[in-house]
């Protein structure tokens, strides 16, 4: 490791993905300041309770304080540092993306139709401000949190509202906060998938800083050109630290101590049509050469079952044969097999199509197209375009025929530069296709499908075999955006100084 | 004014280059063209339509009239041109990183050329010598070069195809049609309106075009 993080510095939610230590409900808070100092003096309290990187110990074992019960996070939309009266100097550092926010980017994320803002949930058309996110073991105590922000807010004065205008489960639209959770098997085992069946958060970027990098590495870094993979830099997901054009992040605001150890996070509410997939997969799958799993997971780059890669495991009698050497390797040899791959036995896509949502967000090496030593680097077009993802479901399938249930993804994008990460896969890599050499041909799953004129993509044959490849047609939306904002998500010495009114650029 | 029409983005990059190093950039250039191997990074970068470096000699600007008094410069100047996809903000990473060796080799002897990485100096410097483009005509603005490419393809194949197969019975005519379909399967990608790349050269499209926001 070249690199070390001050942790406690660093909010938590930036380095862990709180599901992955049983952190299995969550809610969102959104808040407006009405009072600047007031406002500053609420999150002073707040960061009180904000939960930092720093590593959890074992239960008992006294070497580093346990795993809490709730975790809470801050994060500020750019009308929010406005009114926390931040300085001029220091605003204006701040990149276009962010001042503008995501309602004002729907014509670069292709947010229109059923996804424009009109028809988002009624909070997004308050003044956001702030965003507070409380993560919790139990539902209990996400309550219990979530009853001590309230009284912070009561305390307040009137200097800061809870927005109310979430929808929910029983058609309400008012609600003042948004819930998410971890879905959960007949068992009642929760289990890592989202409502149209496919496992989720499996391989999010690895960068330097981070602990146990060699373990994990191996498929979520930057592969290099003689086959093994490195961590990315760390300033691809932090600003004030070198990011991989070696130099430090653009989107910094100053002064430093404003920038370092922060970072920009993209909140999206993404409803899922459950209904109108089940139908297009069963209607599809109908004229499809291979199981409906197959076509599932054709769309994804995954099976849904347990998420084995659909390079690695092409077809029905492939992905038997990957199954048995799965149940047959232990707990690194499964990680392994789960993230460890790239494209270059399959570059014309024959097993994991171009249009492949895996494929799509994160190319590997791919755009090289097998041109040996095409660029200085295989990742040359990837490892800036890479983008931490947090959230967790929400809502329940009452009816898997039908699609007006309150269900889909609280998605949430971290990275150093939102114009250049995550707007540029959304935009370039999502919606469009050139780079893939696939014209206007958008991803299946994200896709911004349009109902007059729907897209359709081409799952390639064997290349020389004389089979066709097949067409996947009329492909509707099918995740539609229900709101979101860009947010400033500030290291923790940073939220003192916003809070103690004393962020000073001169 | 707009760098932007349809699917392609237009750059003209002039910068000086001392006129006694100009020979080496003229050879540079030759032994790329006379060995693709050396451009094959360029070619396979997907999002370029079309790239051109050109030597201009301190003596060979044109005038548009003997009465336009000749200039005296002291530099000779490359000219680089190209159209690509998407915007020179969006897609600077793309080059820089793909090709940064080549970048370096063709600006290397460029007045005050800071090589391609780090990044904000060479996008500084290229923003700096870049001439915005006045006036840009798109005879096919839904296409972009892949889409051009994969047509003609389609083409050639499909008029192959029905000469070749058009008569034959219909087990092998569907034979035939399949490894057509096979062959061609890269080509297939949709053509549609480009997205929306850069909201002020959309803003200044719908201006022009009278669209209402």
């Amino acid at each position: 490791m070249t690199q070390q993080l001050d942790l406690s510095d660093i909010q938590g939610n930036v380095i862990k993905a709180y599901g992955r230590y049983n952190f299995q409900k969550a809610r969102y808070l959104f808040l407006r300041i009405d009072d600047g100092e007031k406002g500053r003096k609420f999150i002073g309290a707040i960061t009180t309770k904000v939960t930092s990187a720093l590593p959890w110990g074992k239960p008992g074992d006294g070497s580093a304080p346990p795993i809490p019960q709730a975790t809470t996070n801050v994060a500020f939309t750019f009308n929010g540092l406005q009114a926390l009266e931040i300085p001029t100097a220091s605003q204006r550092g701040f990149p276009e993306d962010f001042i503008m926010g995501m309602a004002k980017r729907k014509d670069i994320l292709g947010d229109d139709g059923p996804s424009d803002p009109a028809n988002w949930d009624k909070v997004w058309k308050e003044k956001v401000h702030v965003w507070i996110s409380i993560n919790g073991q139990s539902i209990d105590a996400v309550k219990k949190r979530y009853d001590w922000i309230q009284e912070q807010i009561e305390a307040s004065n009137g200097g800061v509202v809870l927005l109310t205008g979430h929808r929910g489960e029983k058609g309400e639209d008012s609600l003042p906060y948004q819930d998410a959770s971890v879905l959960y098997d007949a068992t009642g085992m929760p289990v890592p998938k989202e409502h149209f069946g496919y496992t989720d958060g499996i391989g999010d970027p690895v960068f330097e800083g981070q602990t146990n990098v060699a373990a994990r590495v191996l498929g979520r870094g930057k592969l290099m050109r003689d086959g093994t993979w490195l961590p990315l830099a760390t300033g691809e997901f932090l600003l004030g630290h070198v990011d991989e054009a070696m130099e430090y992040p653009k989107t910094a605001p100053s002064p430093w101590l404003l920038a370092h150890n922060g970072t920009f996070m993209v909140y999206r509410k993404l409803h899922e049509n459950v209904g109108t997939f089940n139908r297009f997969l069963d209607e599809q799958s109908q004229i499809f050469d291979g199981s409906k799993e197959m076509l599932a997971a054709k769309f994804a780059g995954r099976w849904r079952d347990n998420g084995a890669p659909v390079v690695h495991a092409p077809d029905d009698v492939g992905k038997a044969e990957w199954d048995r050497r799965y149940a047959a390797a232990d707990d690194a040899g499964k990680k392994k097999m789960l993230t460890d791959f790239t494209y270059n036995e399959d570059i014309h896509g024959a097993k994991c199509p171009f249009s492949a949502h895996l494929r799509r967000i994160n190319p590997r090496g791919s755009l090289e197209f097998g041109v040996s030593n095409a660029y200085d680097t295989p990742g040359a077009l990837v490892n800036r375009r890479r983008i931490l993802r947090r959230g967790l479901p929400y809502g329940e399938v009452k009816d898997p025929a039908r699609d007006d249930g309150n269900h889909g993804i609280i998605f949430m994008a971290l990275n150093a530069d939102i114009q250049r990460q995550f707007e540029f896969v959304q935009q370039q890599w999502i919606n469009y296709a050139n780079d893939f050499k696939e014209g206007n041909d958008k991803e299946v799953l994200l896709g911004n499908h349009d109902a007059n004129n729907p897209g359709k993509v081409v799952l390639a044959a064997e290349p020389g075999s004389g089979k066709p490849p097949h067409f996947v047609s009329n492909i509707p939306r099918l995740v539609e955006t229900r709101g979101g904002d860009y947010f400033f998500i500030p290291s923790i010495t940073a939220l003192k100084l916003i809070a103690g009114g004393i962020v000073d650029p001169t | 004014m707009s760098n932007i029409a349809g699917k392609a983005y237009a750059m003209n990059v002039i910068t000086p280059i001392r006129w006694y190093m100009t020979w080496i950039n003229k050879l540079i250039f030759k032994t790329a063209l006379s060995n693709p191997s050396t451009l094959k990074g360029l070619v396979t970068l997907s999002l370029i339509h079309y790239a051109r470096w050109v030597i201009i000699p301190r003596d060979g600007f044109p005038r548009l009239d003997p009465s336009q008094p000749k200039e005296e410069l002291n530099y000779s100047y490359m000219l680089f041109f190209s159209n690509f996809n998407g915007s020179w903000d969006q897609y600077v990473d793309s080059f820089t990183f793909a090709i940064p060796s080549g970048l370096d080799l063709f600006w290397k002897w460029n007045v005050r050329y800071p090589k391609s990485v780090p990044l904000t100096p060479f996008h500084n410097y290229i923003r700096h010598n870049q001439i915005d483009t006045a006036h840009y005509y798109n005879a096919y603005p839904m296409a972009s070069s892949n889409d051009v490419k994969s047509a003609q393809k389609i083409k050639k194949a499909l008029i192959n195809f029905n000469t070749a197969s058009a008569d034959k019975p219909p087990e092998e005519f569907l034979n035939d049609y399949n490894k057509l379909l096979n062959d061609m399967q890269h080509h297939f990608g949709d053509m549609k309106p480009t997205p929306i790349v850069s909201l002020s050269a959309d803003a200044v499209r719908k201006r022009y075009l009278q669209i209402p926001e």
